[in-house]
């Protein structure tokens, strides 16, 4: 066996993070802008408004140049799993390589089959048949994101899936198990949401652009009202089912609560504060400082006001018998290999579920063989092991707060756009249209920290209690790693400012360049000729 | 030929309550989502044509009415 390289295994880890954080740059407005569309080219197929029109070709535009960025960011990362984490491949590929392979073949290929008639299909297709390949578009990019999801919910709780001793890897017991696990769907309705936010406010904040010039008033205030009512209804449940998404974790994945809890010892019910802000020192295990709200905390993890939450110091105890435990797994499953006795492959079946543990304790080992560790060396590598079960905590406990506080800001800022827009009292507030011009970014900020929480949280695993995260890479040099993480780096750059770059330039232009008219005079007269009354009463 | 649609929305109807069931029972977040998103587009696409109410409602009363 191959010696394991940490410099190796964090560039690995650094390079797919890069990848696919540039990745979700994208990937949220394509789930909202596409089901915005859709809600806007309703309108249009009922009120026969030609206006709603120009507000999909114009918004649809600003969605094409985000979905054909965002699938090439995202095609590589597939190939990543098989060039940096073989390992992980091989190990968990029957249950990640099905949804992927599901999102392949079905979501992402009736997306991009449909998007093509969705732009080009305008004059080739009834109004009835645009608007349910405008549906069909918003249904497979969200389909597209169920099947990741599912695949990364399976890393996080592996159900419907067995180790198998003869094949040394994880196998499908229920695939139906996987599609309806509570981590997939709490998963799934979560980020799906936030992409729902992401696309409000990009929508309201170039509204808001437009009102503040006086440019498009009558497109830029149906636009703003659009969102500003979708994303607030978004935004509740992009916070609700985060509440249902935690739960998950407190029930399934305790190490990641804790961490993104700062919570070192277990929870005092009722008192227990939740931690607004805190320094977490993973060396020395502690908070510096605390600022906390009394008696929050345990509510809302557990749902009551009497259940303790197990803190860190407490789990990595409870984690000590489980990696003497993996330990004996790992020793009995090479055995097995060996021999292929019954004797040895009982002695597995009596400790399997914690192979994982035993897995982990393999970088303390002496040769990285934990078959090879003297019987008076055991507990020493198993309390050298015992830290591993934890995620960096200050990185988990600091990106789930910049995620909630964004959270309630987007909240606070639709509802009071969604009210101003109601009362028709937009123009004279030009903080609020200045603050939602300002915050287009800030939702694509949130769900990358969002991101973030759910992934290093999930660390020191790539499958939780599973597979740890230093098995899984692939066997590389430096310099490969170095190259291939520059040379992403360099393309993805390249990409992101390809993206800004085209995304001012036609937010700037606005939907007057598209080829139909639509200005406000322009609309005016269409509706003169049509008989529809005129929106600004010229 | 009214037969025949109204066998094809019964039909529709009864795929549509098989599906609540089934998907509500065995996966409830991926039914809140079907129903949420539906509500979603429905109150924005909603808002839009009360704005289009609301300005219908004052035509004559301005040329260059707030929004």
């Amino acid at each position: 066996m191959d010696m394991i390289n940490p410099t190796v295994v964090d560039l690995s880890r650094f390079q797919f993070a890069l990848t696919a954080l540039y990745h979700f740059m994208f990937v949220p407005l394509t789930l909202g802008l596409t089901f915005m569309l859709a809600a806007m080219e309703t309108v249009y197929v009922v009120t026969g408004r030609k206006i709603y029109k120009d507000m999909v070709l114009f918004w649809g535009k600003l969605f094409g140049i985000n979905f054909a960025l965002g699938v090439a960011t995202g095609i590589t990362m597939e190939f990543e799993f098989g060039t940096n984490w073989s390992m992980y491949s091989r190990f968990f590929g029957d249950m990640f390589g099905t949804p992927l392979a599901i999102e392949g073949l079905m979501a992402f290929f009736m997306e991009s089959t449909f998007v093509g008639l969705m732009f080009f299909g305008w004059d080739r297709l009834s109004k009835q048949a645009h608007l349910a390949v405008t549906y069909l578009v918003a249904l497979g990019s969200n389909l597209s994101a169920l099947w990741i999801l599912i695949a990364n919910a399976g890393m996080n709780v592996p159900h419907g899936a067995h180790f198998d001793p003869d094949t040394m890897r994880l196998q499908f017991d229920s695939f139906v198990k996987l599609i309806f696990s509570p981590d997939a769907q709490a998963k799934f309705v979560h980020t799906s949401v936030a992409g729902y936010v992401s696309a409000a406010l990009l929508v309201m904040g170039v509204s808001a652009f437009y009102l503040l010039r006086g440019q498009h008033r009558q497109f830029a205030a149906r636009s703003f009202r659009m969102a500003a009512l979708f994303g607030i209804i978004s935004t509740v449940a992009v916070i609700t089912l985060g509440d249902v998404l935690g739960r998950e974790d407190y029930m399934e994945q305790p190490t990641k609560i804790a961490a993104i809890e700062g919570l070192w010892h277990t929870s005092k019910p009722p008192y227990e504060p939740w931690i607004l802000a805190a320094l977490p020192d993973d060396a020395k295990q502690e908070n510096h400082f605390e600022i906390g709200v009394p008696f929050v905390l345990t509510p809302l993890i557990t749902h009551d006001f009497n259940t303790p939450i197990r803190g860190m110091h407490e789990l990595e105890d409870a984690a000590a018998p489980r990696i003497e435990s993996g330990i004996a797994a790992v020793s009995a499953l090479r055995r097995y290999q060996e021999t292929h006795q019954q004797a040895d492959l009982d002695a597995f079946k009596a400790h399997e579920a914690d192979l994982g543990f035993g897995f982990l304790a393999t970088r303390h080992a002496p040769n990285q063989d934990v078959t090879a560790i003297p019987a008076d060396a055991l507990q020493s590598v198993v309390e050298q092991t015992k830290p591993d079960i934890l995620p960096n905590v200050f990185v988990t406990f600091w990106s789930f707060r910049i995620m909630v506080f964004l959270a309630l800001y987007f909240f606070a800022l639709f509802a009071i756009s969604a009210y101003l827009s109601l009362k028709n009292k937009l123009e004279r507030n030009k903080l609020i249209l200045k603050a939602c011009m300002w915050s287009i970014p800030l939702p694509i900020l949130a769900t990358e920290f969002g991101w973030i929480t759910a992934e290093a949280g999930r660390q020191p695993w790539t499958v939780f209690n599973t597979l740890p995260t230093f098995l899984s890479a692939s066997t590389h040099s430096t310099s490969y790693m170095v190259f291939s993480l520059a040379g992403f780096a360099l393309l993805y750059s390249i990409f992101i400012a390809a993206e800004l770059y085209l995304m001012f330039k036609f937010a700037r232009l606005g939907p007057e360049a598209h080829d139909a008219p639509h200005s406000d005079d322009a609309y005016a007269a269409h509706c003169a000729v049509v008989g529809t009354p005129h929106a600004s009463g010229h | 030929m009214q037969l025949l649609r109204l066998a094809g929305l019964a039909a529709v109807l009864v795929v549509s309550l098989l599906f609540a069931v089934f998907v509500g029972d065995q996966g409830p977040w991926y039914f809140a989502w079907v129903i949420g998103t539906i509500m979603i587009i429905l109150i924005s696409g909603a808002g839009a044509i009360l704005l289009d109410a609301q300005q219908d409602g004052k035509i004559g009363s301005s040329s260059d009415q707030e929004v």
